[in-house]
């Protein structure tokens, strides 16, 4: 009985996210592309050698990496400050959390337009102040150097509240004696944030990091529209490269290869990320430790 | 620090830009490449109505994506309910493992399913067609709902049940007179997450509906992105945009306590 | 039980509904036959008029729609693709640009023509447009307009435009001194497909040859190639053009040439017109030529568009029908005079009516004469996507030319290897 009520939705999960990776696997070592006439020929470990030495795919994935990991560090940062900011009691605080909602529940293609004209040299506002600030017209998107900044900018304003929310969540399971016990011992802000917020949020910090790493991997929606992978490819990210293999280029045998080879990477680095938090952030009990001695 | 100009501070950031695209929507091209053009040639509203006479006109995007979300959310929970009280009721080891395996599944990419699930869509015709996106959506969205629904669930006394089941009643009868009204709340958090994925997801969007009638909306602006033959379209981008941000805008704003205690109760119980 | 009469009498008279409106749906489809075609915004713009004429000729036979895609060609292909590869596509033809055809032809997705229109026809195309219609012996495209890159230049600065490269460069940097303009030279210079045909037009005119199709033998990274290249960056390096051109597509090169801030402009027919319209800074002082060369060299890269019906389609004839309309000397005409589009066929061209009312015909004839098709291959999306990377690395400074050239050439031959074309 209980069976029947777990088979749909066991189904469906497993056609949508096992089916495809044993998919890809498969079409990674043939040869499916429009000189196939789309039918898949198998070709041993040929589309591999090719990713191997494909100096494109990783510079994607290096430029992937880099948007991943600034993009997730500003918002936790970031997250954090707004989640203390709002964890304190005040007049229209609810209102402000809400308001603060909007970017995350925007459909990322639409803002995606608005910042293209933000960031847009010479008319949009940016480069106006950037101007009028003495530094001069930067041509945001148009510079290698730049442009992939607007898109970490980007994402960390629409991302942000989704990671506060939980943060702000950790926080107020913090019992509230907690911060009390230390300021009597003549601690301030910054002993309360290291010893007692910070390890108590660690599960909710390795949720939102977590989270956040696996996603900010595949993004796609915003640097299509924001920059369509340039200039000089250095907004691309894998994601993209392998939608443009399959739909541009009609070469799905290599696009699987990415997509298998992005999979194994992005598991990869979660459980290293996963780790290396664990060491970086102490739990409570030993940071309680330290306080008492 | 002065928590007011903190305050401030993060309403700038938070609003600013959609805001700016609203100042932009209601400025003549002349004044966006002249920003200190004098007052009679700022204002307009030819840009509203350009977007708004499209063809298709925009307001067909936004029924798009309202179906499919209506579709996708209605079948999630479909599926998900069953399987999150089920998921309390299998051998302890199997649950863990099953948790873990739903984590792991609400933390993948997506983006990454494209190419397997247009193949899909292939075989089984399911292209430019609104209900079928309901499909992937619904699968998409399960690990979430079913983790979010199966805290609810845990949280239920099972005295309740037991109570039901003495009375006679059978699972069906369990299910729909009990179990589900009394977890109202986490449904609706979870029923309003489920679609707001739908209304925002773009991959999938963008390779199973091409026909221009069907878009839905992320998909129909980055279109609109592409389309524009003229060199600064940006007060047409701006309308665009906040149009599009609108009913979205007013989701978060009717719906904000399912929202936020559906998103901080996955994260205290996940 | 009165309820249970209403209820009946309700369903009876919807039943009756349902069935004579099916009947007069049947009737109307068996009697219309309704066409649909993609096409990029400014063409589907563009042919409102003609589609609206089509419609009226042929009421109550055929119903003509077209369908308004995304501008840029890349986008416009992507979608094109997808819906191809979805199976049933929603539309019977696509208006295509000249470089998609190996690879939709290549994959089968496109009907052949060569029963519709026969050598006759064919004769009748000017020559530079019959270039890019066919693969592996097949016609799959009839041409709608013979689109062809210009040198734009301003008859108010200058008694001749410039032939050499370096002749470009002196007059810009001549006028920039002077104050007269900003900037000498704006171009196509965002990492996308118009990159690509500012380069064939450069390295041929430097001598060289992107990829010959029948050898597979690569030629970015000889000496012209990296000339071309170089010749490019120099441009930006020397201020003859500014920064931004790396982010510029065509609607941002005109858009600066149109209100005078430069003396040259590098843009396709289409410019012209938008050139004379009362809203242009530089109305009446535009005069257009072939691209600056080595002697002798001078290319112009063609970018035509035309009419394809796809496999599968049930209303092929319909569809044929229409592509003739659209391609007509009447549509050539109106589409010339209005929008400023480059005709197809000879007689166009010879028009003396419409030689004497626009001259500027002339110039666009002799121009086709020397026009270049970029290589003809169902890879090219690849070669010109590695192409224009590297390019966009040499403009933005991340590479010099040689560096750049050779990685586009490795990129190309891997490219080319993987697919089974060389070894």
């Amino acid at each position: 009985m209980i069976v029947f009520l777990l088979l749909p939705a066991l189904l469906l999960l497993l056609i949508v996210f096992v089916g495809p990776l044993f998919r890809y696997a498969w079409l990674s070592f043939h040869a499916n592309s429009v000189m196939t006439g789309l039918i898949a020929i198998p070709n041993g470990g040929a589309n591999w050698l090719r990713l191997m030495q494909d100096q494109r795919y990783w510079q994607d994935l290096g430029q992937t990496l880099r948007f991943a990991g600034v993009s997730v560090g500003l918002e936790l940062i970031l997250a954090l400050s707004i989640a203390l900011l709002l964890d304190q009691r005040w007049r229209g605080r609810d209102v402000v959390r809400t308001l603060t909602l909007i970017p995350w529940a925007l459909p990322t293609t639409v803002m995606a337009l608005g910042w293209r004209w933000i960031f847009n040299t010479p008319y949009g506002p940016v480069d106006h102040f950037t101007k009028l600030a003495g530094i001069g017209s930067l041509n945001i998107l148009g510079d290698p150097n730049f442009a992939w900044m607007a898109t970490v900018w980007a994402d960390v304003w629409k991302t942000t509240p989704f990671a506060a929310l939980i943060l702000l969540a950790g926080l107020q399971t913090i019992p509230a004696d907690l911060y009390e016990a230390v300021r009597l011992e003549g601690g301030n802000s910054l002993i309360c944030l290291r010893r007692i917020t910070l390890p108590l949020l660690r599960p909710y910090i390795l949720l939102a990091l977590l989270f956040r790493i696996a996603q900010a991997f595949g993004v796609f929606d915003l640097i299509q529209v924001l920059t369509g992978g340039g200039p000089a490819s250095s907004t691309e990210s894998i994601a993209l490269y392998a939608y443009w293999n399959a739909l541009r280029f009609l070469d799905f045998g290599y696009s699987s290869t990415i997509i298998m080879a992005s999979f194994m990477l992005i598991s990869l680095i979660c459980v290293f990320a996963w780790m290396f938090l664990q060491i970086l952030i102490p739990t409570h009990s030993k940071s309680r430790g330290a306080i008492e001695s | 620090m002065n928590r007011r100009f903190l305050i401030s501070l993060l309403l700038l950031w938070s609003l600013g830009p959609l805001l700016w695209q609203v100042y932009t929507s209601f400025c003549s091209d002349q004044a966006l490449i002249q920003p200190f053009i004098s007052h009679d040639h700022r204002w307009t509203l030819t840009h509203y109505q350009n977007v708004l006479n499209a063809n298709p006109p925009f307001w067909r995007y936004l029924v798009n994506s309202f179906i499919v979300g209506v579709s996708s959310t209605l079948l999630c929970l479909v599926l998900a309910l069953p399987a999150a009280y089920a998921l309390n009721r299998i051998p302890r080891r199997l649950s863990i493992l099953s948790r873990l395996a739903l984590v792991g599944a609400a933390l993948f990419p997506y983006v990454l399913l494209f190419l397997a699930l247009l193949e899909l869509a292939r075989e089984f015709n399911l292209g430019n067609q609104l209900l079928a996106l309901s499909l992937p959506y619904a699968a998409l969205s399960q690990p979430l709902a079913i983790l979010l629904l199966n805290n609810a669930f845990n949280d239920l006394p099972p005295e309740l049940e037991d109570a039901a089941k003495l009375e006679g009643l059978s699972l069906f009868q369990r299910f729909r007179w009990i179990l589900i009204p009394l977890i109202s709340p986490a449904t609706a958090s979870t029923a309003i997450l489920v679609f707001l994925f739908s209304w925002n997801e773009y991959p999938i969007a963008l390779t199973w509906i091409s026909d221009s009638n069907k878009l839905t909306l992320p998909v129909a602006m980055a279109r609109i992105a592409g389309s524009s033959i003229y060199s600064v379209p940006y007060g047409a981008y701006a309308a665009a945009t906040v149009l599009g941000s609108i009913p979205l805008v007013l989701l978060v704003l009717i719906f904000q306590k399912p929202i936020v205690s559906g998103l901080t109760s996955g994260a205290v119980k996940g | 039980m009165r309820e249970n009469q209403f209820f009946r009498r309700i369903l009876a008279s919807l039943f009756v509904v349902l069935i004579c409106s099916a009947g007069f749906g049947l009737a109307q489809a068996k009697t219309v036959e309704t066409v649909s075609f993609l096409m990029a915004a400014p063409f589907a713009d563009a042919t409102q008029d003609l589609v609206q004429q089509f419609n009226q000729e042929h009421r109550g036979d055929i119903k003509l729609q077209v369908i308004k895609g995304p501008l840029e060609t890349e986008a416009m292909s992507d979608l094109a693709i997808s819906s191809l590869l979805l199976g049933k596509a929603p539309f019977d033809g696509l208006l295509m640009d000249v470089t998609w055809l190996a690879k939709y032809a290549e994959a089968g997705w496109l009907e052949p023509l060569e029963n519709y229109f026969s050598e006759a026809d064919v004769d009748t195309l000017v020559v530079g447009a019959r270039a890019g219609n066919s693969y592996k012996g097949h016609l799959y495209r009839w041409p709608m307009n013979s689109d062809m890159g210009l040198l734009y230049y301003r008859t108010d600065l200058m008694q001749r435009p410039p032939e050499t490269p370096d002749d470009l460069v002196q007059v810009s940097q001549a006028l920039q001194n002077e104050k007269k303009v900003d900037w000498g030279y704006v171009w196509q210079g965002r990492q996308y497909e118009g990159l690509s045909c500012v380069y064939l037009e450069m390295i041929d005119g430097f001598g060289g040859d992107w990829l010959q199709t029948n050898d597979n033998q690569i030629g970015l990274n000889s000496k012209p190639g990296v000339e071309a290249a170089a010749w490019l960056q120099g441009l930006i390096d020397q201020g003859i053009s500014p920064r931004s051109v790396t982010n510029y597509g065509e609607p941002e090169a005109l858009q600066s040439f149109k209100v005078g801030d430069a003396a040259f402009m590098r843009n396709w027919p289409y410019a012209w017109a938008e050139l004379q319209k009362s809203d242009s800074a530089v109305k009446g002082n535009v005069g257009i030529t072939t691209m600056v060369a080595n002697p002798g060299h001078s290319t112009a890269t063609i970018g035509s568009w035309g009419l394809t019906v796809l496999k599968g389609s049930s209303h092929v004839d319909a569809s044929i029908e229409a592509v003739r309309f659209l391609t007509s000397e009447t549509a050539q005409k109106q589409l010339f005079l209005k929008y400023g589009y480059s005709p197809t066929q000879q007689r166009v061209f010879d028009d003396p009516q419409l030689l004497q009312d626009k001259p500027i015909l002339a110039e666009f004839g002799r121009a086709l004469k020397v026009a270049k098709s970029r290589p003809e291959t169902p890879l090219y999306a690849q070669i010109s996507d590695v192409l224009t990377r590297q390019l966009s690395s040499i403009l933005t400074d991340k590479k010099t030319p040689e560096e750049g050239m050779n990685v586009a050439a490795s990129n190309t031959n891997q490219i080319l290897i993987s697919a089974g074309e060389q070894s």
